[in-house]
C-alpha cells in the first residue's frame, strides 16, 4: 500500500511539474502583453522601460526558473494590471465563486436526485416524461443562452431580481459572504439557477438510470415478494444503493462546476475567479492566467490522487493492477 | 444488414426520437443547401445595405424581398444569416467531432491493445484530462492559439478526444480479456488485423453514442466560446456569434436578432441529443426487456 | 426612418420633479471601468484617472471642454526656453489635515517613474528634467528643451501626500499602501473608505475641500463592465447614474420617461488609415494578382475612398444617432483644430469616376482591419465601411479583430487599410498631429504612431516648429495649418466622432457632460 501511495504521489508531482512547464510556456507564447497593456501612444523608451520592469526582457527559461523559484516559496508573482500579489487577487474572489458553486451544486443534487428517483421509479408516467424532457433541455441548451433568457425575463421584463453583480456581504471568519443577507440572496438566485441547470440535468439522469437498474435487481424483487412496503424499499435499499455513485459524482462535479462558473460569472458579472480569468485573458495578465491554471491543475491532480487512494483502499485489485 | 434493420425498426418506435432525427436531417439539409435557398449571401458585402439594418420580421428590404426573420445590425437577412451560421456551426461540430473520434479511438484502442507502459501513459493522460473541464481547456487553448476556424477546431478536439479514448479503451479492454484475442495475439497474425477485425467493431456502438453527444457538445461549446468573444471573426458569424451580436439589442426590444439564432441553435442541439439518447438506450443491453 | 434625437443643451437640469426623489445623501454610480489600483500614479488608463480624481487633485485642471484651468496650481508661465514656473494654491488641506505644499508636488513627480505600472503614467512627466522648490508655494520645473505643452501634460499629474505615501513608494509597497487606505490621502473632494478590485469604491465627503464641500455625503462607485447589466441596474434602482449607455439602447432610453439621458461629445474620432509605402501587403487585384503599385499612393484613389463614405448613414444607422460626421482628426474647437475644413461629400458616382481615372475601372481588393472591442461601435463602423467600399467596386474583406491582435500587428506595419479610434485626450493638437501626422522620427520624438509612413515635408516642418513655440496664438495658427494640409492629403480619413451618453434616474441629477467622458461625483449635483 505504501509503495502504491508513493508511486501515485510521484506521478502527481511529475504531472504538476509538466503542467507548470506547459502552462507557463503556453501562456507566455501568446501575444506580447506589453502591446496590450501599454497605451497605443506610448513611446519606444517607455515601452522598453516597461518590458524591463515586467521582467519580459529575460529569456523564457530564466523567466520560468524565476517563476518556479518564487512559486516554491508560495509566491505566484504580481498581476501586471493590478500590481498586487496574484494570490491575494484570486483569494479575494474565491469566496464569491465558492458560494455560487456550492449553492448550485447542492441545489442541483438535492433536486436532481429526488426528481431522478421519481423518474426512474415511474418511468412511464407523464411526470417522469416531463422531468426527462427538462433534463434533455438542461443538458442541451448552452448555459450562456439560459443565462441571457433568465436575465431578460426576471431582471429586465419582470424586474424581480437583479441582473448581475454580487449583493451586500456579511463578514464571517474574516471572509465576506453574500448568501447571509437578503440582498445577497436576491443576487445569487439567477446565477445559481443558471449554473445549476446542467448539473441538475446530469443528477436527474444519474439518479434515474441508477433507480431503473436497481429496481430491476433481484434484491428489490425479493424485497417486494417479501411484502416490504414500497416506501421502505425506496428508503432502505434504493437510496442507499444509488448514493455511492452520486456522492462520487458530487465530489468530481464540484471541480468542474468551478470551471463552468467562468461562463455564468461572465454573464452575470459575478465578481468571482471565473470572471477574473476571462478579464485576465482579455488583457493578457500573464501572472494571473498562469496562477489560475496551475491552481486548477493542482486542484484536479489532488482530487484524482485522493480518488485513487480511496479506491485503492476499497478495492485491492487496483493496487495489484498498479504494480503490473 | 439485419442488425441495422432491427435497430432502425426499434428506433422508429420512439416517435420523439424519430421526430428529432427528422429535424436533424432537415436542418442539415437546409444548412448544406443554404446558398441555393437563402435570398441573400450574408457574407457578400456588396449585397448588404445599411439602410436595411435592424428591421423587424416581415420587413421588405431594399432587395425587394421580405425578411421573414428580420435583419441584423449590418442589414443582413437574418434567415440567411442563420442558415449560413448553421453551416459553420455544423461544419465545426462535425470536423471537431470526427477528428476527436479518430484520435481518441486510436489512442484508446492502442492503449488497450498494447498494454503495459503505453497503456498506463495514455490512460493516465486521458483520465487527467477527463477530470479537467472541457470548457476551460478550450477557452485557454483558443486564447493561446488565436482566432480562426482551424484554431477553434483544434481547441475543441483537444478538449474532447479524451472522451472517445476512454470509451474506446473501455470497450476494447473488455474484449481483449476474452480468450480468443489472447490466442490471436499469440499467433503471428498481424496486430492490425486483430485491431481492425475484432477490437474496432466492438468499440463502434459506444463510440457512435459518444460521437453524437460530442458533436452536439462541440456545437454548443463553439457557441459559448463565440459568445465569450473567443470564437470566430464577426464577419462570418456562426450561430453563437449571431446570438452574441444580437444580445445587446434585447433590452431595447429588438429581440429577433438574438432570439431566432438562439432558437435555431437549441433546436439543433436538442434534436441531436434526443437522437443520441435513443441510440444509447438501444445499445444498453441492461435496459432491454 | 429614425429621427436623430434632439441634442439637449450642454448643461441640463434633469427634470423638475425632484421633490422627495432621494435623500441626496448617497450617490451610487454604475461605471464601466475602474481603477487598477488606488495609487493614482499606477496607471494612465482613463477610468483609473477618473476614479483618482475623486480622491486626489491635479496640478492643472482640465475643464469640461478640456480647456486648462487652475487646479492645485493657480498660475504657470514659461520663464525661459526650458523652465516653467508654477505658483501653488494656498491653504489647501490633505484629508489627514496636513497642509499641501511644493514638497508634495516634487515628491509626486519623482515618485511616478518608480511606481508606474505598464499603462504608464511616465508620459505625464516625460519632459521634466528637474523639479526645483523656490518656496513652499512656488516651484520651477526644468524641462529637456522647450516644452510648450507641459501644462497639458500635468492635467493628470495627481498630487499625493509626501508624508502619508513616504513608505509606500516602491513597486512592491505602493499597491498595498494605497489599496488599504493608509497612503490614500489626497486633497480631493472625497475621502477613501474602501475598495475592491473590479468592485466597489466607497468614498466619504471631505468637508475641508478647497472648492467647497461636495453635495453627497457618501459616494459609491460600482464597476459594472457589461453595458446591459449596468443599464438594468439603473432601471432596477440599484444605481443612480450610469456612464457609457450603449448606442444600442440609446433611442429606446430617450423615450423612457423614468430615465434621463445626457449626451456629450467624446474626444474619440474614428480614423481610416491608408498605407503610403511603395509596397503594401494586403492590397491586390480582384483576380488575386499583385498590383503594379500601391493604389493608396494615388490621391485620386484616396479621394474616391473618401467620397464613398456615407457619414450620415454611419451616424444614423450604425451608431443609431450616437455620433457626428467627422472631417478632421480632432473635435472642432480643440486647440489647433481647423473650423474651415469642409465636410467631405458622399458621392459614390464621383468615387467610381475617380477610380477609373486612377486606372482602376474595375476596382481592386483590400483587407480592412479594425478593432472590434475597444470603442463603442468600432466593429460595426468597420463593417459599414466595408459595405460602402464594396459598392464602388473595391472588394473589401472586413476583419474586425480584438485590440489584443490589432495593435501589435498595426505597430508591425502589417496592415494596408485600417481603422481605429484616436482620442485627443490632452485637448490640443500636438498630441494628435505630432503622434500621427509627422513622419516617424525618433530624433525629434515625433510621428511615433504614424503607422502608414505618411510624409509631407510641409507638415513635418510645421509640426517641428509648433512643438517649440511658446507663444500660444502662433502655435494655434501653425497647428491649424498643419491640420488642413493633413486632411487634404486624405491618407488619414476621419469618419465619425463618437458621442457618449450618461443616464440617470428621472429628475434626480444635474450635470454637464465632460469631453474626456469622466463621471465625477463632485460635479454631479442633485437636481433642485
Amino acid at each position: 500500500m505504501l509503495g502504491f501511495v508513493i508511486q501515485r504521489f510521484l506521478q502527481a508531482v511529475v504531472v504538476m511539474a509538466v503542467m507548470s512547464v506547459i502552462v507557463f510556456c503556453g501562456v507566455y507564447a501568446i501575444g506580447n502583453p506589453v502591446d496590450i497593456v501599454i497605451p497605443p501612444d506610448a513611446t519606444q523608451d517607455i515601452r522598453a522601460a516597461t518590458i524591463a520592469k515586467l521582467g519580459l526582457d529575460k529569456p523564457l527559461w530564466e523567466q520560468y526558473f524565476l517563476f518556479v523559484g518564487n512559486l516554491l516559496q508560495g509566491d505566484f508573482g504580481r498581476s501586471f494590471v493590478y500590481n498586487i500579489p496574484v494570490l491575494d487577487l484570486i483569494g479575494g474572489r474565491l469566496p464569491a465563486t465558492l458560494e455560487l458553486v456550492l449553492t448550485s451544486v447542492l441545489t442541483a443534487t438535492v433536486l436532481g436526485v429526488s426528481l431522478g428517483i421519481y423518474a426512474g421509479y415511474r418511468p412511464d408516467g407523464w411526470l417522469a416524461k416531463t422531468i426527462m424532457a427538462v433534463s434533455v433541455l438542461g443538458f442541451s441548451v448552452p448555459s450562456f443562452w439560459v443565462g441571457l433568457i433568465l436575465i431578460l425575463t426576471f431582471a429586465v421584463n419582470l424586474g424581480w431580481l437583479p441582473a448581475g453583480g454580487r449583493g451586500a456581504t456579511v463578514t464571517v471568519l474574516g471572509v465576506p459572504w453574500s448568501f447571509l443577507t437578503l440582498d445577497g440572496l436576491s443576487h445569487i438566485v439567477l446565477p445559481a439557477i443558471n449554473l445549476a441547470l446542467f448539473k441538475l440535468a446530469m443528477m436527474i439522469r444519474l439518479a434515474r438510470a441508477g433507480t431503473r437498474e436497481i429496481m430491476l435487481t433481484d434484491t428489490i424483487k425479493f424485497a417486494r415478494a417479501a411484502g416490504i412496503s414500497e416506501s421502505v424499499i425506496l428508503r432502505r435499499h434504493l437510496l442507499k444503493l444509488i448514493s455511492i455513485p452520486i456522492i462520487t459524482v458530487f465530489g468530481l462535479e464540484l471541480g468542474s462546476t468551478l470551471a463552468f462558473a467562468v461562463v455564468t460569472e461572465t454573464i452575470f458579472s459575478w465578481p468571482g475567479v471565473g470572471k477574473l480569468i476571462i478579464d485576465s485573458i482579455a488583457v493578457l495578465d500573464r501572472p494571473v492566467m498562469v496562477a489560475y491554471l496551475i491552481l486548477v491543475a493542482f486542484l484536479f491532480v489532488t482530487i484524482n490522487f485522493t480518488v485513487d487512494l480511496v479506491f485503492a483502499l476499497i478495492d485491492p485489485r487496483v493496487r495489484a493492477g498498479a504494480r503490473a | 444488414m439485419m442488425l441495422l434493420r432491427r435497430f432502425w425498426a426499434e428506433f422508429r418506435e420512439n416517435r420523439i426520437a424519430l421526430a428529432a432525427l427528422v429535424v436533424v436531417v432537415l436542418v442539415s439539409l437546409l444548412a448544406v443547401f443554404a446558398p441555393l435557398i437563402t435570398p441573400q449571401n450574408p457574407y457578400d458585402m456588396t449585397g448588404l445595405s445599411l439602410m436595411d439594418a435592424r428591421r423587424p420580421p416581415g420587413f421588405v428590404g431594399s432587395g425587394g424581398y421580405t425578411h421573414l426573420l428580420g435583419t441584423d445590425p449590418q442589414g443582413r437577412d437574418l434567415l440567411s444569416a442563420i442558415l449560413y451560421g448553421l453551416r459553420i456551426s455544423i461544419q465545426i461540430g462535425l470536423a471537431a467531432g470526427l477528428v476527436a473520434l479518430t484520435i481518441g479511438a486510436t489512442l484508446g484502442i492502442l492503449a488497450a491493445y498494447a498494454g503495459g507502459r503505453i497503456e498506463m501513459l495514455i490512460m493516465r493522460v486521458v483520465d487527467l484530462q477527463l477530470s479537467f473541464p472541457a470548457i476551460l481547456l478550450a477557452l485557454v487553448l483558443v486564447a493561446l492559439l488565436g482566432q480562426g476556424k482551424a484554431q477553434l477546431i483544434g481547441a475543441l478536439v483537444a478538449a474532447q478526444y479524451a472522451y472517445f479514448a476512454r470509451t474506446a479503451y473501455g470497450a476494447a479492454t473488455s474484449e481483449r480479456r476474452k480468450d480468443y484475442i489472447e490466442a490471436a495475439r499469440a499467433t503471428p497474425l498481424a496486430p492490425s488485423r486483430v485491431i481492425l477485425r475484432h477490437l474496432l467493431p466492438n468499440c463502434t456502438p459506444p463510440l457512435i453514442v459518444v460521437a453524437t453527444v460530442q458533436i452536439a457538445n462541440s456545437i454548443s461549446l463553439e457557441a459559448t466560446l463565440s459568445f465569450l468573444g473567443l470564437g470566430l471573426p464577426v464577419t462570418e458569424p456562426s450561430l453563437g456569434m449571431l446570438i452574441s451580436n444580437g444580445f445587446p439589442y434585447m433590452m431595447s426590444g429588438r429581440y429577433w436578432i438574438s432570439v431566432y439564432p438562439g432558437v435555431a441553435l437549441i433546436v439543433l442541439i436538442v434534436a441531436i441529443n434526443i437522437v443520441g439518447d435513443q441510440i444509447r438506450d438501444q445499445f444498453n443491453p441492461r435496459l432491454r426487456k | 426612418m429614425k429621427h436623430m434625437a434632439l441634442l439637449r443643451p450642454a448643461a441640463v437640469a434633469l427634470g423638475m420633479l425632484a421633490a422627495g426623489a432621494a435623500s441626496a445623501q448617497t450617490l451610487t454610480m454604475g461605471v464601466r471601468g475602474g481603477p487598477e489600483s488606488l495609487d493614482p500614479h499606477f496607471s494612465a488608463l482613463g477610468s483609473h484617472a477618473e476614479a483618482a480624481k475623486h480622491i486626489f487633485d491635479t496640478l492643472v485642471w482640465s475643464g469640461d471642454d478640456l480647456q486648462i484651468e487652475p487646479g492645485l496650481a493657480v498660475s504657470w508661465e514659461p520663464v525661459d526656453e526650458d523652465t516653467w514656473e508654477f505658483k501653488l494654491r494656498e491653504g489647501v488641506k490633505f484629508h489627514d489635515g496636513s497642509d499641501f505644499d511644493a514638497e508634495d508636488v516634487k515628491f509626486s513627480i519623482e515618485r511616478i517613474p518608480v511606481v508606474s505600472g505598464p499603462t504608464t503614467t511616465t508620459i505625464y512627466v516625460r519632459r521634466v528634467k528637474e523639479v526645483e522648490i523656490v518656496d513652499p508655494l512656488t516651484m520651477l520645473i526644468h524641462t529637456d528643451g522647450p516644452a510648450a505643452t507641459l501644462p497639458y501634460d500635468f492635467v493628470r499629474l495627481f498630487i499625493v501626500s509626501s508624508e502619508a505615501a513616504a513608505d509606500y513608494s516602491t513597486p512592491e509597497t505602493a499597491a498595498e499602501g494605497f489599496n488599504s487606505g493608509m497612503a490614500t490621502i489626497g486633497t480631493g473632494p472625497y475621502k477613501f473608505v474602501s475598495w475592491e478590485p473590479k468592485g466597489d469604491l466607497v468614498l466619504e465627503r471631505f468637508d475641508d475641500y478647497w472648492r467647497g464641500a461636495g453635495a453627497w455625503e457618501k459616494v459609491i462607485r460600482k464597476e459594472m463592465p457589461n453595458d446591459s447589466s449596468r443599464l438594468a441596474a439603473l432601471k432596477a434602482g440599484q444605481v443612480d447614474v450610469i456612464n457609457y449607455v450603449s448606442s444600442v439602447d440609446y433611442l429606446a432610453l430617450e423615450r423612457d420617461s423614468s430615465v434621463d439621458t445626457i449626451k456629450g461629445d467624446s474626444v474619440y474620432i474614428m480614423n481610416l488609415q491608408l498605407d503610403q509605402r511603395e509596397d503594401t501587403p494586403l492590397v491586390r487585384a480582384k483576380d488575386g494578382s499583385k498590383l503594379d503599385a500601391n493604389p493608396f499612393r494615388d490621391i485620386k484613389v484616396r479621394e474616391a475612398i473618401d467620397a464613398a463614405i456615407d457619414r450620415d448613414t454611419m451616424v444614423e444607422i450604425v451608431l443609431e444617432g450616437l455620433g457626428k460626421p467627422a472631417n478632421q482628426m480632432m473635435p472642432v474647437g480643440f486647440f489647433g483644430s481647423n473650423a474651415d475644413i469642409p465636410m467631405p461629400e458622399y458621392n459614390p458616382a464621383k468615387a467610381k469616376d475617380l477610380l477609373t481615372e486612377a486606372g482602376y475601372p474595375d476596382g481592386f481588393e483590400v483587407d480592412l482591419y479594425c478593432t472590434s472591442d475597444r470603442l463603442p461601435g468600432d466593429g460595426a463602423i468597420c463593417q459599414g465601411l466595408g459595405q460602402m467600399f464594396s459598392q464602388i467596386g473595391i472588394t473589401t474583406n472586413v476583419n474586425a479583430v480584438s485590440k489584443t491582435v490589432y495593435f501589435p500587428a498595426q505597430s508591425r506595419l502589417e496592415y494596408s487599410m485600417f481603422m481605429n479610434g484616436w482620442g485627443t485626450l490632452t485637448g490640443e493638437a500636438s498630441y494628435t498631429l505630432g503622434g500621427l501626422a509627422h513622419s516617424n522620427d525618433p530624433d525629434v520624438k515625433l510621428g511615433a504612431f504614424n503607422r502608414i509612413e505618411y510624409k509631407n515635408e510641409d507638415v513635418d516642418r510645421l509640426l517641428e516648429e509648433g512643438a517649440t513655440m511658446l507663444d500660444a496664438d502662433q502655435r494655434r495658427a501653425t497647428y491649424e495649418e498643419a491640420m488642413a494640409k493633413v486632411m487634404a492629403d486624405k491618407a488619414y480619413i476621419s469618419v465619425v466622432q463618437l458621442q457618449t451618453v450618461w443616464a440617470a434616474k428621472a429628475g434626480m441629477l444635474a450635470f454637464t457632460p465632460r469631453f474626456d467622458e469622466d463621471t465625477l461625483a463632485f460635479f454631479i449635483k442633485p437636481a433642485s
